[in-house]
């Protein structure tokens, strides 16, 4: 009966105050970014202005060849406009590839100026074999010159010989990969669903430490416990909220909502505990700042891990948002594997009891006169 | 029977053996209402924090209510009233709102918080968020907080700072009334007049350390000057004469000029509280 008090009351201050409206708004923001922004596969198609400095026999069989290895594909005449001039060019575009043939090389240098491309100009040396000068930008690895210089002017024979006795074996067989809206979903819902969670959590502590209304709750007859768990379900009401803004309208019935829910109600308790924690060594938000924003920084650092699967240290995935965003991931893969989440929820939920009665005792602690 | 027993009470905030309070022993009978003398930082906030459970209890015994402050039971709530000095209600809720809930988180039965907000003279403002309030009319929804669940051990800490001369009538006639009714207060002020006026016993707190309980009456008498200032017509021009209320000769003097003279102003010398207070801490009250 306390708490469902103590519960109304905060939905009640939630809903007039602006941290609610925040994390709604901020949500609808993701929301939009996610559909009007963000495309379901994000276009890898690159471009290359190439100006052929050869004879004109030479350049045709070069183009001819060149033809040979796209078939279906027809030359088409177009005029490109760089600093101001205008070019000619034959463009003979792929779905990965849109290959430009310009007529002189200050085109190929203007072009890959202002497009802030890779141009090259393809001549005879001496012993007429066929070499490439390349335009850069400047700020490329020495990788990547490394990779050029090998990809032109090595014997490219032997490199295309080598990848066709490439053989792929696949570990998974039944893995349906997302797509890439689908893809940024689990970091974006775990850093404006959960993250956020604990940023408004310790400014909810410190608008009542600032009102003196704790003081007031401790001298009645109502444990503190009851007054930190009312503040976490506000907060796991907002998070949910905001979690199925920005997941429903994209992944519409198509994952598991009962999962997802477990999984975001833990990791809610999880972080908003935390806030909490937080929240009792400070006295306001200006001098909890430099803790909120360490311990948001390093939350963030398994995102990094998330987008670059090659780079996956064993320390990454002690941090917290590393299985909350894995878990996310799990839950909406077509063939995801359901047990992770719920591990990761059993984890979240342990970890946030123990968080929560850390926090409890610090709480009973630290109240002032 | 004790309401309030304090033995043996130390405090330091830093647990480094500087105490904000020290070696305090005092007892508070039921019905009573003790005043919490002293100047700022003398330690009355601290005691207060302690025996309502706000500080943790380090060193020394007490009991509240029959409760052991070092193994605080929650129950105890149910029978403590805290009025704070700083207003503490939330600005984002009503009066009404704000009182209403409060008198859901005891397990006894409750005032209703519309006759609480009447009685401090907030009638009509029960609608309004207190964050529009006045600060004077916070600190009166503060005091009618207190009383939500009937408490029969009530913490006052300043209740009448900030109020005008008229609301601060009123809060003390509450308070009159509420003790009448067999309710044990615990004031804690550093408004003299105030303790003077609702004191059964007043306690002198100066550096941590009680330096004196008693009733004021008897403080008064005990400090005051045996004295009497007279002014009376004589030869039809205003005399002021003192006589002493022990000797003698000054009393058959005060008797005579009482039967033969127009008497215009008559005082004995009582010391104020204020200056009783001066006189045994050597210090002031601010």
């Amino acid at each position: 009966m306390k708490l469902l008090s103590s519960f109304k009351k905060e939905l009640i201050l939630a809903s007039r105050s602006f941290y609610f409206y925040i994390e709604v708004i901020f949500s609808l923001v993701i929301l939009a970014i996610l559909l009007f922004a963000v495309p379901e596969e994000i276009s890898t198609t690159s471009t290359q202005y190439v100006y052929l400095n050869l004879p004109k026999e030479v350049k045709e069989i070069y183009t001819d060849t060149m033809l040979e290895s796209v078939p279906g594909i027809e030359p088409e005449e177009v005029e490109l406009e760089a600093d101001g001039k205008t070019y000619d060019a034959q463009l003979i575009a792929t779905d990965e590839e849109e290959f430009y043939i310009v007529d002189s090389e200050e085109a190929v240098r203007n072009l890959a100026y202002s497009e802030q491309v890779i141009g090259a100009v393809i001549e005879l040396d001496d012993s007429n074999q066929l070499y490439c000068r390349y335009y850069l930008q400047g700020y490329e690895s020495t990788r990547l010159k490394n990779l050029l210089s090998i990809l032109f002017n090595e014997n490219m024979g032997v490199l295309e010989e080598r990848i066709e006795n490439q053989e792929v074996v696949s570990l998974t067989t039944d893995y349906e990969p997302l797509n890439d809206r689908e893809n940024t979903l689990p970091p974006l819902v775990a850093f404006s669903s959960c993250l956020m969670g604990m940023f408004i959590m310790a400014s909810y502590i410190f608008l009542d430490k600032n009102e003196g209304v704790i003081k007031a709750y401790a001298v009645t007859a109502s444990p503190i416990w009851q007054y930190l768990m009312s503040k976490i379900f506000v907060v796991l009401v907002t998070s949910v909220v905001s979690g199925l803004i920005i997941v429903m309208p994209i992944m519409r019935f198509r994952i598991n909502y009962g999962l997802f829910l477990l999984l975001l109600l833990s990791t809610g308790f999880f972080a908003s505990s935390l806030g909490l924690l937080i929240a009792s060594f400070y006295n306001n938000l200006a001098k909890a700042f430099g803790a909120i924003y360490f311990l948001i920084i390093l939350l963030m650092v398994p995102a990094i891990a998330y987008f670059i699967p090659g780079w996956d240290p064993f320390w990454i995935k002690i941090i917290p948002t590393y299985p909350l965003m894995q878990g996310f991931k799990e839950i909406i893969l077509p063939k995801g594997d359901i047990a992770y989440p719920l591990i990761a929820s059993a984890g979240f939920l342990a970890g946030g009891i123990i968080v929560f009665a850390i926090t409890n005792i610090r709480f009973k602690k630290t109240l002032s006169v | 029977m004790a309401m309030i027993k304090v033995e043996g009470l130390y405090h330091s905030y830093l647990r480094n053996g500087r105490y904000a309070i020290k070696d305090v022993n005092f007892e508070i009978a039921k019905g009573e209402i003790f005043g919490f003398l002293g100047p700022s930082g003398a330690g009355k906030s601290t005691t207060q924090g302690i025996l309502t459970g706000l500080l943790q209890l380090q060193k020394g015994n007490v009991t509240v209510a029959g409760y052991n402050i070092k193994n605080i039971s929650r129950k105890m709530f149910n029978k403590i009233g805290m009025s704070f000095e700083q207003s503490n209600v939330y600005s984002k809720m009503t009066a009404k709102e704000n009182l209403y809930f409060y008198s859901r988180l005891f397990d006894v039965k409750t005032r209703d918080p519309i006759e609480l907000i009447n009685l401090v003279g907030l009638s009509g403002k029960e609608n309004i968020k207190t964050g529009e309030f006045s600060k004077g009319m916070k600190h009166r929804l503060t005091f009618a907080r207190s009383m939500i669940n009937n408490p029969s051990m009530w913490f006052l800490d300043e209740p009448t700072t900030g109020l005008d001369p008229a609301i601060a009538a009123d809060i003390k006639d509450i308070i009159k009334e509420r003790n009448r009714k067999g309710v044990t207060v615990f004031l804690t002020t550093h408004n003299m007049f105030i303790a003077d006026e609702l004191c059964d016993r007043v306690g002198f707190i100066v550096d941590g350390e009680i330096k004196l309980i008693d009733s004021p009456k008897n403080l008064k008498l005990q400090y005051g000057k045996k004295l009497v200032d007279v002014e009376c017509i004589q030869n039809g021009k205003l005399k002021k004469e003192t006589f002493s209320t022990i000797k003698q000769e000054d009393k058959d003097a005060l008797r005579k000029i009482i039967a033969e003279k127009e008497i215009r102003t008559m005082h004995t010398k009582e010391a104020t509280l204020e200056e009783i207070f001066i006189k045994v801490t050597g210090r002031g009250l601010v």
